[in-house]
């Protein structure tokens, strides 16, 4: 929805570049307000008064009715059924409407009607790029085909490549609209945006903007649209106030400014913009959901250092903040060494138990399905409750997203996506090498259909993906190019690219300024370093899945024998699957059955060393490894759980008992806290786990306390009733 | 609220009475448990019934004074439970536990409930019928699908009711049981630490093993169990003194796990034991008392109550 407001500018149309679906009556009203004049909403008014329902839907809409505009539409589309125009129209305006999906429902049923009606094709073009979808282009390219003299085709093509940093592109495209229509708005807009993202203070561009509409907001707005996908919020906003000065009507970059000030943890005046924006009429999900997410902040905890911001909600605060606290602290004094940059402010974490609330952060981003997401100093995330157990690594996550904040700092926001997005992911394996991506099917696939992205345009693989999982892939590809630089540079080269991209260097400078080569030269040498660590799980990929199931299938016939023969035969052909039903626990799971716990433990420690997240399996291997009298590794496999999940009471109390044992009674204290923290159904247990861990700290008034707690629950509790008289004794 | 709380202090005093009183008359008294597994309708599910019955087989055999009787697979028939609970209403007295459960799936067709079995399946009203006629007291853990539409039929005062579902609309296969049976393997299940499993601590902890279950797989829960021991109204998914259910849960011992009922057994220890008895009292008062009183003199109470319960218990274990 973040695209929506660029997109509903180009359906301002003068007479002169008319698209063939908006009927005559309507178009001089639409100069009116292509020139800024006032009186173009007297001119709509008029309009409803027609007795054609096709003028009077325009008047409708031009007017800001869109209820009334709906009705009309749906009556003249009865009314004409065989005539795409007034899908198209109704289209539109579904699309000024916040409502793409019926919008682009309409532009379908248009192009069924007449295949090679261009201003369908346009209205697909405009459906695809506002949801960042790959298809933009090649929709805006057939709506040419068919009128060639199209320039809002052009303006979505230029639109797109510059959201793809491709500059030359962008700029051919925006010319070729205004060599059509020389009053193209928003080509101009587009124009003067590439300038201003440049850091220039002005651009004739823009000026010129003003002299043809200076109410023309909107040509701020697409340059702050800009700004923000560009990560650059401060300037973005900056831009939004501008719209908002030349055009205070623009509920939709209202909104926009709300959404993005929440993002920088500004969310007083956030809170203000949004709910003028909604009483002005602006309800669409993102300001409603906004709203809502703010409402909801009384529900938060917020925890302070001088350094970081924790903001937790109530009802798991107190279970999570000493893990993420620690992981926060620990990330920060890393990243600080390591990039020798000192962040100017707090970070703030924000940490969401409902994905819901935590997608409303993420709403207009391109590529981000994901996990966290960071704004500059405003990190949110996915609490560990939001997702299935050990569908993530929070504290993996946490780390990537922490390694954003300096590359957006330390840059100036101008280093490019694919570059920071590598730089995280690699970090996570630095961290530890169990956290970071594994070689997913998805990258698999890509690699041996040789979809991986030139460096040079690595970019488009997370701003508009032309296959299901290329943002995926491309996080893959990003992580290993910082690898292999890494490895063959030194991480200080990644450094000063870092630096580099600060000094508005673009990648392929980058990479002919850091590692003297073109970056077609730095292609071959990546595939050639990559191609060999990967090609044999890329060639036995296939005979992998097909056997994988065949060990499934012994497994689940309890032939053991055979799923452990064909498992040992399959495993190391992509050794670095594990997700469900991986071989390594076909294998742990057979050998136990054969009473061979020796081995299954082996297979198991495999899993969890390559990045196994499966708290089941772990609390498996946990135990395993107690029973064999490794408690120190049985424990590192428990800590290990608690950086993937920290919901599971027994895992809890399991490593609070080998802390215990291993005369680690801070730790033993902390997981028996998490315990309490939540709610188990023996609080007693807990309690007295925790009086015993004060009590080896010598911390005794606090054990004695818990002692008691245990025994309110429980009074007949023999040990803690034991330990109470011991501790009274010492009083 | 105070009412409430005087009400629910007697009946906690009373509980310990009869705790004792039935470990006291452990010799006389015995708990049936009898078992039913129903059809599976697929071989997964005919297993893991299967399975979950000869469990709890184990467990149950393993208690004192306990005559244990399952039926699974193609003897769980109508014929054989209607036989079996006809021996019971002979067999047992009024001081006698029976603990009934039903494993597998139910349905519900808007009147009555039936427990899917090999051949004609039971109905709730069949079954009541049938329970009324024992005089043991009783504890049903109805843990099919679909269980929750057999309260109303099978209510009855002085009955324990636990159902895996909240209506007979919840039609989906059911996971409580399988917590029921972890509940009675794990000590923490046993929140009080009495080294008795009550009726009531294995609801609460199969409940909140479900509702935990359903919150990790991030899946919409199909399965809401209640406990209904009054002898009226809904049932309850959190038994209090407030909504006035779980009290005879709470007192009705379905395991034991450790040497409460041979204490209960030497005569040399029944002065302690009423020493004992008088201190927990003590503590239930003032526990129901808490709201009212200032944290730090109810600390300070409790904290010398339960050190002369430890001491009592100390004198009772030499």
């Amino acid at each position: 929805m973040k695209r929506l407001l660029p997109l509903v500018l180009l359906s301002i149309l003068p007479i002169l570049a008319q698209a063939p679906a908006t009927p005559p009556e309507a178009l001089q009203c639409e100069a009116l307000r292509h020139k800024g004049d006032p009186n173009a909403r007297a001119c709509y008014q008029r309009l409803i008064r027609s007795s054609d329902p096709a003028v009077m839907a325009e008047g409708f809409w031009g007017t800001g009715d869109f209820r009334s505009a709906n009705d009309a539409f749906r009556a003249l589309v009865k009314l004409r059924d065989k005539d795409p125009a007034p899908r198209v129209r109704w289209g539109r305006m579904y699309l000024e409407h916040w409502q793409a999906s019926e919008a682009s429902g309409l532009f379908g049923e248009a192009v069924k009607l007449k295949e090679d009606y261009a201003p369908a094709l346009l209205g697909l073009a405009l459906v695809s790029g506002e949801q960042f979808e790959g298809g933009a282009i090649k929709n805006a390219e057939k709506a040419l085909k068919a009128d060639p003299k199209l320039y809002e085709a052009y303006e979505v093509i230029a639109r797109v490549h510059l959201e793809d940093a491709n500059r030359p592109k962008a700029s051919e495209a925006a010319h070729k609209a205004l060599e059509i229509y020389p009053e193209a708005l928003d080509a101009m807009a587009l124009l003067g945006t590439m300038d201003l993202l440049d850091d220039k203070t002005d651009s004739p561009w823009m000026t010129k903007v003003m002299q043809i509409n200076p109410h023309y907001g909107e040509a701020h707005a697409i340059a702050a649209h800009f700004f923000i996908i560009n990560r650059r919020y401060d300037e973005g906003i900056a831009q939004y106030r501008k719209a908002l000065e030349l055009d205070p009507s623009l509920n939709g970059a209202r909104s926009d400014m709300g959404v993005n000030l929440m993002r920088l943890g500004l969310e007083d005046e956030a809170r203000k913009q949004l709910e003028t924006a909604y009483n002005a009429g602006y309800q669409n999900p993102e300001t409603v959901n906004s709203l809502r997410l703010l409402d909801s902040y009384k529900n938060y905890d917020t925890f302070r250092t001088p350094t970081t911001i924790l903001r937790l909600n109530k009802k798991e605060s107190a279970l999570l903040r000493p893990y993420f606290q620690a992981e926060f602290d620990r990330a920060l004094a890393t990243y600080e060494k390591k990039y020798h940059y000192k962040l100017k402010q707090p970070v703030q974490i924000e940490v969401y138990p409902d994905h819901e609330d935590f997608a409303v952060r993420t709403l207009g981003m391109p590529g981000l399905g994901a996990l966290g997401v960071t704004f500059g100093y405003v990190v949110a995330m996915d609490s560990p409750s939001a997702r299935k157990p050990g569908q993530w690594h929070w504290a993996s996550t946490m780390w990537h997203e922490l390694s954003h904040v300096y590359a957006l700092e330390m840059t100036n926001f101008r280093v490019p996506r694919w570059f920071t997005e590598g730089l995280a992911v690699y970090e996570e394996t630095a961290a530890a090498p169990d956290w970071g991506d594994r070689l997913d099917p998805g990258a698999i696939n890509a690699l041996k259909e040789k979809k991986l992205l030139p460096i040079a345009d690595l970019d488009r693989g997370f701003m508009h993906p032309t296959y299901g999982d290329q943002v995926i892939v491309s996080y893959f590809q990003g992580g290993k190019i910082c690898s292999y630089i890494a490895e063959k540079w030194g991480y200080d080269k990644l450094i000063a690219m870092l630096h580099d991209f600060g000094n508005k260097m673009d990648t392929p400078q980058v990479i002919q300024e850091e590692l003297g080569m073109k970056p077609e030269e730095f292609d071959k040498l990546f595939m050639a370093w990559l191609e060999p660590q990967t090609k044999k799980t890329v060639e036995n990929y296939d005979e992998w899945r097909k056997r994988v199931r065949i060990v499934s299938g012994f497994v689940k016939e309890k032939n053991w024998d055979a799923a452990i023969h064909e498992g040992e035969a399959i495993r190391d052909m992509y050794t670095e699957y594990v997700e469900m039903g991986s071989v390594y626990q076909f294998l742990a799971q057979s050998w136990i059955a054969k009473g061979d716990k020796a081995r299954a433990t082996a297979e198991l420690e495999r899993y969890s060393k390559i990045g196994g997240r499966d708290p089941q399996t772990l609390k498996q291997l946990a135990e395993l490894l107690q029973e064999q009298g490794r408690k120190k590794e049985s424990a590192a496999v428990l800590e290990r759980l608690n950086l993937i999940y920290l919901e599971d009471d027994q895992a809890h109390s399991r490593l609070g008992a080998l802390s215990m044992d291993l005369g680690n009674a801070k730790i033993a204290a902390r997981e028996y806290q998490a315990v309490l923290n939540l709610k188990p159904v023996d609080p007693a247990a807990a309690h007295m786990g925790l009086a015993t861990a004060y009590k080896a700290q010598n911390r005794l008034n606090d054990a004695r306390e818990e002692v008691i707690s245990a025994l309110e629950a429980a009074p007949g509790y023999k040990p803690a009733q034991k330990l109470l008289l011991e501790l009274s004794g010492k009083e | 609220m105070a009412a409430a709380q005087k009400v629910g202090c007697d009946l906690k005093r009373l509980s310990y009475v009869a705790l004792l009183l039935m470990a006291a008359s452990a010799l006389r008294a015995e708990t049936y448990y009898f078992t039913i597994a129903g059809l599976g309708g697929e071989q997964e599910y005919e297993q893991r019934f299967t399975g979950w019955a000869s469990d709890l087989e184990k467990i149950f055999k393993s208690e004192p004074a306990s005559q244990v009787t399952t039926l699974s697979g193609a003897q769980a028939t109508r014929a054989n439970i209607q036989a079996k609970l006809s021996d019971l209403a002979k067999q047992t007295k009024a001081e006698d536990h029976l603990v009934l459960l039903l494993i597998g799936h139910g349905s519900f067709d808007e009147s009555d409930y039936k427990f899917n079995i090999p051949g004609p399946d039971l109905t709730a009203s069949e079954l009541a019928s049938l329970l009324d006629k024992i005089p043991a007291q009783q504890a049903i853990f109805d843990m099919t699908s679909a269980s929750g539409g057999a309260i109303a039929t099978l209510q009855k005062p002085k009955r324990i009711l636990i159902t895996a579902t909240k209506a007979g609309t919840e039609k989906n296969a059911t996971v409580f049981a399988r917590y029921f049976i972890e509940g009675l393997r794990d000590p923490a299940a046993d929140a009080d630490k009495n080294e008795i499993i009550t009726a009531l601590e294995a609801f609460r902890y199969a409940e909140g093993k479900t509702a935990k279950f359903y919150e990790e797989a991030k899946r919409l829960s199909t399965e809401h169990a209640l406990l209904e021991d009054a002898g009226k109204g809904e049932g309850v998914k959190a038994p209090t003194v407030e909504n006035g259910e779980g009290l005879l849960a709470g007192r009705f011992a379905l395991l034991h796990t450790g040497s409460a009922v041979a204490m209960a057994k030497d005569p040399e220890k029944q002065k302690l034991l009423k020493q004992k008895e008088d201190i927990e009292e003590k503590i239930d008062e003032l526990k129901y008392r808490k709201a009212s009183l200032p944290v730090a003199d109810y600390r300070q109470q409790l904290t010398k109550l339960l050190v002369d319960l430890a001491q009592t218990q100390e004198a009772l274990d030499k």
